[in-house]
């Protein structure tokens, strides 16, 4: 038993955090640059999870949470996952769409560049081939198909169902991706626990900083003992999937859980804390919080598979 | 990382688990401390004759001498064979013992341990009074040297088992004038010494298990103050060393158990169908599981590091608050059958009384959000 990252491990969580701070720092979020897919499938985090990398679960969660801190691509959720269990037909970026019903279009996140489109059901995953003329491969940008959304990092695009690939009777290919987005919701926390810290120590009233005050004070203790209890059930989780455990369905259910609602409290706290600027546009606050409502969408925890 | 336990971890747990079946008391241990008095002596000598008692003591002392995580395997044991809490023994092998074995000179090591071992003596705390609960450093009781004895004036409050307790460790202040944490002495006190008065308190939920203890000219000989006169707080606080983090781990295991009885007993009387009620469930479960790893990341950190990670401050108050949740929801399960409790009731509603303390005792839960807030992210000490 050690739930603890071993030394490979922190190497490779610190490699990715300083590069992250140097190359797609949170602040950016709100308009990210065209150009960073292509320096992330440089940098290999692209293809880290691909059947021959041999990356455990545990590992892979280390690195996707110091990614989630930094409001990292969605994308990089669904092309990690797509590229372990679709490993011959995923190729290049892959885009999210959350789990939707036959009846209706599917909703795509971070379209842009991909060629394919995944999403997670209960018990599975599936993958649409993505049409060229929806995104910018043709060489033709189709960019009014893209729109907004409350996260200002991820586009989104509707897409009709086609003919999909689809991975039956295998319950792991889906705790694979909410494993994932639970790693990209603790960051998430994270980053939110930090950005309120650190304005505490910074910020003054009455002569000191507002941190100093048990009401303030109490508020980033929370944010910080949310943020705890998710990352340890974050790693026990990922452990309970490289053991093939019989109970490591709840444990992925419980990891995202948690991880949701610590990035949805710490982010709705990060607004407190940070007082009148916090309500801006201009302050990075809001970031957080907003990537932290749309992370509730992916592969969210069934309450169903919580209490079984 | 991994979650997994060796080939001699298991064989361990197995013998943990045998023992444990076939000794743990059938009766269930009394909740007032005068009338469990008996109950733990007799568990704590059968746990000693066994080998089972001080598991984190060096063997030196007579303890177990258990590895860090035969520790939390041993305690995680304990709890499923639902064995029963060491009450009157708590203060004595998990507080004043480890404080003698790190402070105490040979003479009263040899003469306390093994008493304290096997349930022999029964030891009690003295460090809270009236006007000093949170602000510990605040103690007014003291101490005057006459010759080679202290003459000791004061009170203590909220003194678990007090009442049938034979030996307190006693911080009290022994240089007149002194401030704060200055000046403190951590002080052997003779609970049948002349002079000392003890006042049981009864709790909401009607067991008395502390009190209000009073000394008035109560002699106490000076060879009895242990590492030195005005080390008092260091004493204290080198107690603190001796816990690597398994603090909570029978708390986990109870807590593992409760959730399954609650999610057992609403789907039993139909409130699972309650949206609000199955989505509080759910999430109860998810902290619980998330308590367990939580409590496994520290130990790796101890067993990698030496010594706890900070956020050993995080479990205990997140598991302190998580049993409160637990206790709320038990006696929400129960609907109006609330209305029927009567004191001493050792029922749900006699749990959720009493788990109030459980973000009091020992430091309250707003100091240790203090303690987080500065030392795990650094914020301005604001006392």
């Amino acid at each position: 038993m050690d739930l603890t990252p071993n030394d490979e491990q922190i190497a490779f969580q610190t490699a990715t955090t300083d590069w992250c701070r140097g190359n797609m720092a949170l602040e950016d979020a709100r308009a990210r640059p065209e150009s960073l897919w292509a320096e992330l499938e440089a940098m290999g985090w692209t293809g880290l999870t691909a059947p021959g990398m041999d990356l455990d679960h545990a590992s892979e969660a280390l690195v996707f949470a110091e990614l989630g801190r930094f409001l990292a691509p969605i994308g990089l959720i669904s092309t990690a996952v797509a590229s372990r269990w679709f490993p011959d037909v995923a190729e290049g970026k892959v885009a999210l769409a959350l789990t939707a019903s036959q009846s209706e279009p599917l909703r795509v996140l971070d379209p842009a560049g991909s060629s394919a489109v995944l999403m997670g059901e209960p018990g599975g995953l599936r993958l649409f081939d993505l049409p060229d003329s929806f995104t910018d491969q043709g060489g033709t940008l189709h960019t009014t198909a893209h729109a907004q959304t409350i996260d200002l990092s991820t586009m989104q695009s509707r897409h009709e169902w086609t003919s999909s690939l689809w991975t039956e009777d295998d319950p792991a290919p889906a705790l694979h991706l909410q494993l994932l987005g639970a790693a990209y919701a603790v960051g998430c926390a994270d980053a939110a626990r930090d950005m309120a810290a650190d304005y505490a120590k910074l910020r003054e009233q009455f002569d000191r900083p507002i941190g100093w005050f048990q009401a303030l004070k109490h508020i980033c203790s929370d944010m910080a003992v949310r943020a705890a209890a998710a990352r340890s059930q974050l790693y026990y989780a990922a452990c309970a999937l490289d053991e093939n455990a019989a109970d490591a369905a709840f444990h992925v259910a419980a990891a995202k859980r948690l991880a949701d609602r610590a990035a949805l409290d710490n982010g709705r706290a990060n607004i407190q804390v940070h007082g009148g600027i916090g309500m801006t546009d201009e302050a990075a606050a809001h970031l957080p919080l907003k990537r932290a409502h749309l992370l509730q969408f992916i592969a969210p925890a069934a309450r169903e598979t919580l209490l079984a | 990382m991994d979650i997994g336990f060796s080939p001699d971890e298991t064989g361990f747990r197995e013998e943990c688990r045998d023992w444990l079946h076939a000794n743990v008391p059938a009766d269930k241990r009394p909740l007032d401390a005068a009338d469990a008095i008996g109950f733990d002596k007799a568990w704590q000598r059968r746990l000693f004759d066994a080998g089972w008692a001080g598991i984190n003591w060096p063997t030196d002392y007579g303890g177990r001498g258990l590895s860090i995580v035969q520790q939390v395997i041993w305690l995680e044991e304990y709890a499923k064979a639902h064995a029963p809490w060491i009450g009157a023994n708590f203060v004595g092998i998990n507080h004043g013992g480890p404080t003698l074995i790190l402070n105490a000179s040979e003479e009263q090591k040899a003469y306390h341990l093994p008493r304290i071992l096997k349930g022999e003596a029964i030891w009690c705390q003295g460090f809270s009074e009236p006007g000093a609960g949170s602000d510990l450093a605040g103690i007014k009781t003291r101490g005057r040297i006459e010759g080679d004895e202290l003459v000791i004036n004061g009170s203590k409050i909220w003194t678990s088992f007090a009442h049938v307790a034979d030996w307190q460790e006693l911080v009290l202040r022994t240089e007149e004038g002194s401030l704060r944490h200055k000046g403190l002495s951590w002080v052997i006190c003779d609970m049948h010494a002349p002079g000392i008065t003890v006042r049981p308190i009864r709790k909401m939920s009607g067991q008395t298990e502390f009190a209000e203890v009073f000394y008035d000219d109560v002699r106490i000989p000076l060879a009895n103050v242990v590492g030195g006169l005005g080390n008092g707080w260091k004493v204290a606080m080198s107690t603190l060393s001796f816990e690597r983090g398994t603090g909570f781990i029978a708390d986990q295991v109870k807590q593992s158990q409760e959730i399954e009885e609650l999610i057992a007993a609403a789907r039993a009387n139909d409130m699972i169908k309650d949206d609000r009620i199955a989505d509080q469930l759910a999430q109860l479960r998810a902290e619980v599981a998330a308590v367990r790893a939580m409590t496994y990341r520290n130990i790796s950190e101890v067993v990698r590091t030496g010594q706890p990670g900070p956020e050993a401050s995080v479990i205990r108050l997140f598991t302190s608050e998580l049993g409160q949740r637990l206790e709320r929801m038990a006696v929400l399960l129960m609907g109006e059958d609330i209305i029927d409790f009567a004191y001493g009731d050792d029922d749900a509603v006699g749990d959720y009384l009493r788990g109030f303390a459980a973000t009091i005792a020992g430091g309250t839960a707003q100091i240790q959000r203090d303690i987080i807030g500065e030392r795990l992210l650094g914020l301005p000490k604001s006392r």
